[in-house]
């Protein structure tokens, strides 16, 4: 028999996981379409977050509309990104330069000056500490599942983190939008040709990912009660770290990678302080670049 | 469209720092018909090509297109005007299936408001599904329309590229070196495919470095030279001119 204690780090590694997956999918999708690291998805998450705080004190909604709100944001936040750290530099449409170097780190600095900004003007505005949340709002209630006491945010994260990952599947091979996106990642050129708009399905793409950002910054930040501008970073290298696992741009593997990394995080806190939880996954980031550097799961896998 | 052309070529020049790419090019093509663009390695062909689909905006001159003026539209806006293009060096969609490939032509083409992709309805849904069956059906895929692109043989890979392009309805095609690394018989085999498409009313485009594929299909020849058109005539005329016998065999000013 399985001792409960760890069945219980499982179930909260799993919940924990998900949210690193819903993270994570925001970068491979942007990595796979555009080839480049979209820096400011942190602060996605945090925008997410700040949203739904926003919502809650103004009016308090509905749960629901909290997370609706905070989903638009992801998504205008996710417009706006493209918008101003991205397209301006997509002036050259040949795919040399699509693929260039310059164009990797211009959109690099650029997106990690709007994450600057963003979490500067969040301070500004809020404060740089933790913003008192209404315990009503909270999703860490206790529900005994057996011989494990879960909160119903683990039950909320993880249902909704698994709706959306279904979504994305099947808005990806179902979808037209999910074709243009598919097509743009494997060949933009030819796409172009065949009609696709391609700024349009590249805005698509940051909105997709940016909203699923946005829905891991509220979930969680329900579930720990804990909103503040820097909130997004910690996860945004998590998620970094998943991507790279999973071999850049599949999402089957970031989100499998994201899993992992999120049990093995939970499972170490038996062993470590909790403050050497977050070794765990700079150590699978160092151990996958050094002995699998095309990711865990080979290369060759469908890109998006 | 009243007497005017299919697609008309004005004057088009295109210059690259101080090079004359193309250089004031007339041609034109007519509904129905299967042209060839030939040339010497560095004659502008591919700069040509590039004006009409919409790659590079010339540098003067116009193109006219269904009798409307192309300058300046993008790749995806010509594409939707009806103008279906394949590369020379194929640019597939490799880790999507074969289906998935082809309806991706559809697709784009397709008329579509900003949420359309995602509730487009059914009617829509099914055109496309439509499509691309019958692309893939005129290209001899439907065996493999559900096999990864990247598994197919080069040789089937070029007719997916053109399956590509018929879901896309084109009212032209143009094909960019469709026979490059293709040995004989399988140039053989793609030149009665590219009669066939023709016989059924598609005007048709070939671009070609080798002439031998496009004198035995073409019913009318454009030479290019050093940017500019030396000869516009049937493929007997263009292989007794000088001027093209010169460009060709002549030598390397280029």
């Amino acid at each position: 028999m399985i001792d409960p204690y760890y069945l219980q780090q499982l179930a909260i590694g799993l919940s924990l996981g998900m949210t690193y997956a819903l993270m994570a999918i925001g970068f491979t999708l942007i990595f796979g379409v555009l080839n480049v690291v979209n820096f400011a998805h942190g602060e996605v998450y945090t925008i997410g977050a700040f949203a739904g705080l926003v919502a809650i004190t103004a009016f308090a909604p509905p749960f629901l509309a909290v997370l609706f709100l905070a989903l638009a944001a992801g998504a205008a936040a996710g417009f706006s990104l493209e918008r101003i750290a991205f397209r301006p530099f997509r002036r050259f449409t040949d795919e040399a330069s699509l693929k260039s170097r310059a164009m990797r780190e211009s959109t690099l600095l650029s997106s990690l000056a709007v994450s600057i900004v963003v979490r500067e003007a969040l301070e500004i505005v809020f404060g740089s500490e933790m913003q008192p949340l209404p315990f009503e709002y909270m999703i860490n209630a206790p529900v005994q599942a057996g011989p494990v006491t879960l909160a119903t945010g683990d039950l909320i994260i993880f249902g909704v983190a698994a709706a959306m990952l279904a979504g994305l599947q099947y808005m990806l091979k179902r979808t037209r939008i999910g074709l243009s996106i598919r097509a743009v990642s494997n060949n933009p050129l030819g796409a172009r040709y065949v009609g696709i708009n391609t700024d349009r399905t590249i805005v698509m793409t940051f909105v997709v990912g940016s909203t699923m950002g946005a829905a891991a910054g509220i979930l969680v930040g329900l579930y720990y009660g804990a909103i503040f501008p820097a909130m997004g970073f910690i996860p945004g290298v998590k998620a970094f770290v998943a991507m790279v696992m999973g071999g850049l741009s599949s999402i089957p593997g970031a989100v499998i990678s994201a899993l992992i990394l999120g049990v093995s995080e939970s499972m170490a806190t038996t062993f470590l302080a909790s403050g050497w939880a977050d070794m765990v996954a700079y150590g699978f980031l160092i151990l996958t670049l050094v002995f699998f550097p095309s990711g865990l799961f080979g290369a060759g896998r469908e890109r998006v | 469209m009243n007497g005017t052309h299919l697609l008309e070529i004005a004057g088009a020049s295109r210059r690259f720092g101080g090079v004359l790419a193309v250089d004031r090019v007339d041609a034109h093509v007519d509904e129905g018909e299967l042209v060839g663009l030939i040339g010497p390695n560095g004659a502008g062909k591919t700069t040509l090509f590039n004006l009409i689909s919409g790659f590079t905006p010339p540098s003067a001159g116009t193109i006219r297109f269904r009798g409307r003026t192309i300058n300046g539209l993008r790749p995806n806006q010509v594409a939707r005007l009806g103008m279906g293009r394949t590369f020379q060096n194929l640019r597939i969609f490799p880790n999507m299936s074969v289906f998935d490939n082809v309806s991706v032509g559809a697709v784009g083409t397709l008329p579509q408001g900003p949420f359309g992709a995602l509730f487009g309805g059914r009617d829509r849904a099914r055109r496309i599904s439509e499509r691309t069956w019958a692309a893939l059906e005129t290209a001899g895929l439907t065996g493999v329309a559900d096999e990864l692109a990247a598994n197919l043989s080069y040789g089937r890979r070029k007719y997916l590229e053109i399956a590509r392009a018929l879901a896309m309805e084109p009212a032209f095609l143009i094909l960019d070196e469709p026979a490059a690394g293709l040995n004989d018989t399988e140039t053989a085999d793609l030149a009665a495919f590219i009669r066939r498409l023709h016989a059924g009313g598609l005007t048709i485009m070939l671009v070609e470095h080798d002439m031998t594929l496009v004198m035995g299909i073409c019913q009318r020849v454009v030479v290019l030279a050093s940017g500019r058109k030396i000869a516009d005539a049937p493929p007997d005329a263009v292989r007794r001119d000088p001027g093209v016998l010169e460009a060709y065999l002549g030598g390397d000013e280029e």
